[in-house]
Formats: C-alpha cells, sequence, structure tokens
C-alpha cells in the first residue's frame, strides 16, 4: 500500500497483492470487545455522534459478510466446526467484508467503524487450541486499523449483563470445548480465558483499553475522547468536540 | 482404501454457489472458502483413515490452490500458511496436459467453460475461450514451478490412458513396498494387533 501521510495504512501479513494500490484517505477503527460487554451499543452511539459531526460513517460487523453469514449460522446448528473449519469461515466472512465493504469505504474518505476485527478470531482461536501464528498468518490479508479501542471486563461484571441480556448461548459459554457440561460453568471458565487473551492482545497490538465496567455514557464519552484525539492527530488540527451525551440513543 | 474429491463437502456448498452465481468470489475468498471445503474433509475424510492406516486417494491437493489461488493473485506464501495445517502427501502426480488439450476435452464434454475456470473474474479478456487459456496458461505455469518445489511426478495425460496408468501404477507400487511389508508384520504380530 502506498504511503499516505499522516496515516498510512499497511497490511497485517502479505496483504491482497491483486489489488491496485489506491489511496485509502479514510480511517478505520475498531471496537473490541468479548460477548456482552456493550459493543454494539457503543458502535451505535458513536456512529451517530461522528456523523452529527459531519464524518461520513459506515460500520461492518462479524459475520455479516451477504456471502458466508448464513454459512456460518448454518454450520453453527449442525456443530460440525473444527478449530480450522471455523478459523477459515471466520476470515473469508472478514475477507469478503474487506474487499467489499471496508476497503472502498476507506477509498471514498469514509470513518469506518468495525464492530470486532481480526483479534476476535486470534482470542478465540487462542482459546480453541489452533496454532497462532497460524491464525496470524491467515489474517495476513488484513488491513491493520488506526485505532484499536477495547471494552474490558470482567467475568464477574459481565456474567449478571449477559444473564439480564440475552442469556447464554452454546457458542458464547464455550460449550463447544466441553469446558464444563454446565453453561454457567462453560460461560464463566470460556469468557475467562477470552480476557485473558485479549490481555496479551492489547500488549502486542497496542490497543486503547476501555474499562467497560462503568455506565454506558461514560464508557461512550472515553470513546468519543479517543476518536477525537486520533481525528485530530491524523487531520491535523481539526478536532471535534468529544460532548458526554445527556441520553444515549440507541 | 478412501477417496476424497475437491470442493464437495457440504459445509460452503451454498456460500460457493452464491458468490459463483453471482460473480461476488474475489481471490482471497475464493481462496478462503476453498480452504473451508478442503479443512472440512481433511478433518473428517482424509486424517480418520490416515490415522487407521489407511491409504487416502485424493483428487485434488493443496497444490490446486497453490496454483490456481495464486494465479487470481493472492500472495504465494499467504495461500500456503492457510494450508499449514495439511501434510505433504506421500506421492503427488501431477497430470499434465497443454492448454489446447484441456480446452479441446472441456468442450467435448459440455457446452461452455465456466466463468470461474476460465478466469473470467480476473477480466484478461472478454471473450471466454481467450480467459481460459490465458487464466490456465499461468496456472500451467505455477504448477511447473510447484513440480520441482514439492517434488510431483509429472504425468504426460496427453498420452494413452492405459500407458498414463502403467506409470502411476508402477510409481504406486514403490511407494506402497514399505507400507505392505509392514502390515504383513502386523498380521503376523499377536493377536492383540491383528485386524
Amino acid at each position: 500500500m502506498a504511503a499516505q501521510p499522516p496515516h498510512a495504512k499497511r497490511w497485517h501479513g502479505h496483504g491482497l497483492p491483486y489489488l491496485d494500490e489506491k489511496p485509502l484517505p479514510g480511517h478505520l477503527i475498531v471496537i473490541e470487545g468479548t460477548d456482552g460487554v456493550g459493543r454494539s451499543t457503543q458502535v451505535e452511539l458513536l456512529r451517530g455522534w461522528l456523523e452529527l459531526e459531519g464524518y461520513a460513517v459506515s460500520n461492518t460487523g462479524w459475520t455479516r459478510s451477504p456471502l458466508l453469514s448464513e454459512t456460518i449460522a448454518e454450520a453453527k446448528a449442525g456443530h460440525q466446526l473444527t478449530p480450522i473449519t471455523f478459523s477459515l469461515l471466520y476470515a473469508a466472512d472478514f475477507a469478503d467484508r474487506l474487499e467489499h465493504e471496508i476497503l472502498p469505504a476507506l477509498q471514498a474518505g469514509f470513518v469506518v467503524i468495525a464492530d470486532r476485527y481480526m483479534y476476535t478470531a486470534f482470542a478465540r482461536n487462542a482459546v480453541m487450541g489452533a496454532d497462532p501464528e497460524w491464525t496470524q498468518e491467515v489474517f495476513g490479508m488484513a488491513l491493520v486499523p488506526d485505532l484499536v479501542l477495547y471494552l474490558e471486563i470482567d467475568v464477574d461484571t459481565l456474567v449478571p449483563r449477559v444473564v439480564r441480556g440475552k442469556g447464554m448461548d452454546y457458542w458464547e459459554s464455550g460449550l463447544h470445548l466441553a469446558l464444563s457440561s454446565d453453561i454457567f460453568d462453560s460461560f464463566q471458565n470460556y469468557q475467562r480465558r477470552i480476557i485473558a487473551e485479549y490481555k496479551h492482545l492489547a500488549r502486542e497490538f497496542a490497543f486503547i483499553t476501555i474499562d467497560a465496567r462503568e455506565s454506558i455514557n461514560k464508557i461512550q464519552a472515553e470513546l468519543r475522547a479517543h476518536v477525537s484525539e486520533y481525528l485530530r492527530r491524523a487531520q491535523g488540527g481539526f478536532q471535534p468536540q468529544a460532548d458526554v451525551p445527556s441520553k444515549p440513543k440507541v | 482404501m478412501h477417496f476424497t474429491e475437491w470442493n464437495s463437502s457440504r459445509l460452503v456448498r451454498n456460500s460457493m454457489r452464491r458468490g459463483k452465481r453471482r460473480n461476488l468470489l474475489t481471490p482471497s475468498t475464493f481462496s478462503l472458502l476453498h480452504a473451508v471445503d478442503f479443512a472440512d474433509r481433511f478433518i473428517y475424510q482424509i486424517l480418520p483413515p490416515l490415522r487407521a492406516g489407511m491409504i487416502v486417494l485424493a483428487d485434488r491437493y493443496v497444490y490446486t490452490a497453490f496454483a490456481r489461488d495464486v494465479a487470481r493473485g493472492v500472495h504465494p506464501d499467504w495461500v500456503r500458511g492457510v494450508y499449514r495445517f495439511a501434510p505433504r502427501p506421500d506421492l503427488t502426480f501431477f497430470f499434465r496436459v497443454p492448454i489446447d488439450v484441456s480446452l479441446e476435452r472441456l468442450l467435448a464434454g459440455r457446452a461452455k467453460l465456466k466463468y470461474y475456470e476460465a478466469g473470467m473474474d480476473l477480466g484478461l479478456s472478454t471473450d471466454l475461450v481467450e480467459s481460459f487459456r490465458l487464466f490456465q496458461g499461468r496456472v500451467l505455469e505455477i504448477y511447473d514451478q510447484l513440480a520441482q518445489e514439492f517434488d510431483l511426478r509429472v504425468i504426460d495425460a496427453s498420452h494413452d490412458i492405459a500407458g498414463q496408468q502403467k506409470v502411476v501404477r508402477r510409481m504406486t507400487g514403490e511407494i506402497l513396498r514399505e507400507y505392505d511389508h509392514q502390515r504383513a508384520r502386523n498380521r503376523h504380530g499377536s493377536s492383540a494387533t491383528a485386524r
């Protein structure tokens, strides 16, 4: 990818050599965090705010590609997935969104907010027992994001949120790993491992960690502050107002 | 003996069909979908018979991806990395024919070349046959390099079938000699290990 100051883009690995080197003046902002941490709520609030600030915003989420989403849902329902096929399906979904959504939006100068990115695969695959080096190689076609905001939570705070919310599901509880036959124990055990992996990743890939035990408004204010700061640096001066929302609009 | 064939797992059939029908596939998603298909068959169909000491006959293996996906433009090291979970076969045959022969054979069997097999997604030519020639020419060139890199046994597939079979059987026989010794040893072993 051609260098484009002030925010040059680069690939995580070998990239997509068949694509023309087009400038990517947009910004790729990633929100990471485990299941039930409140990512989607925060992404929606962030999106609304950025649009009010005059940015063209595009968002993309894990397993939302038109090519793969149904296949992934079917495969999950049939429980026939192994760590390798799981990883490759996620990678295919990711590549489809990267080429059809993320890169075109970045070329058009959009702010792209990604609800989860390759780090989700890194964390989950490591917990599933797939070779971490292999996972990183597979995601070598990914573009390195400009900013990764990680919503960090502990399992004790997470559990009541998930129970009160949509409940514990098979995959988010890691029942596929047969850690325990009890869904509650399995959820705690699995999520604890995922969070521990994220902690490593946060160090390795310089995530900005945000305390997700706080209120929705406080988390949103922090996210906005970091996004403002990033955009100010990237654009050489201009800074959107990072007001705390009086009432979250979801 | 167990037989497995490229692009035959049920897991990604719908995505593949959807992608191909609407020409939605990019070189990387084309590559990854085939990798999912291969991985699914590898885990359920190739690995268990190998672990049980059986012979697995695979119609196409990772080299198909190494040739075809790289001809589409993905990085050669990336696709090798994606397939790193697959062991090297004990013996790999590469049935080689010039483009004109493969073109003739394909067109004799059906009315039209397929969009992706002709590499139409790459925009090399708007003419299906011309695009096939250009794309499969690239694929063939890469296969020739792979034959060196991975010690593939090249069989001239423009010759008569009986002649090709003779060569293939001789080479397979050589590889299986050690396998037969092992089986004989197992048969004469204790009743607990005999099969």
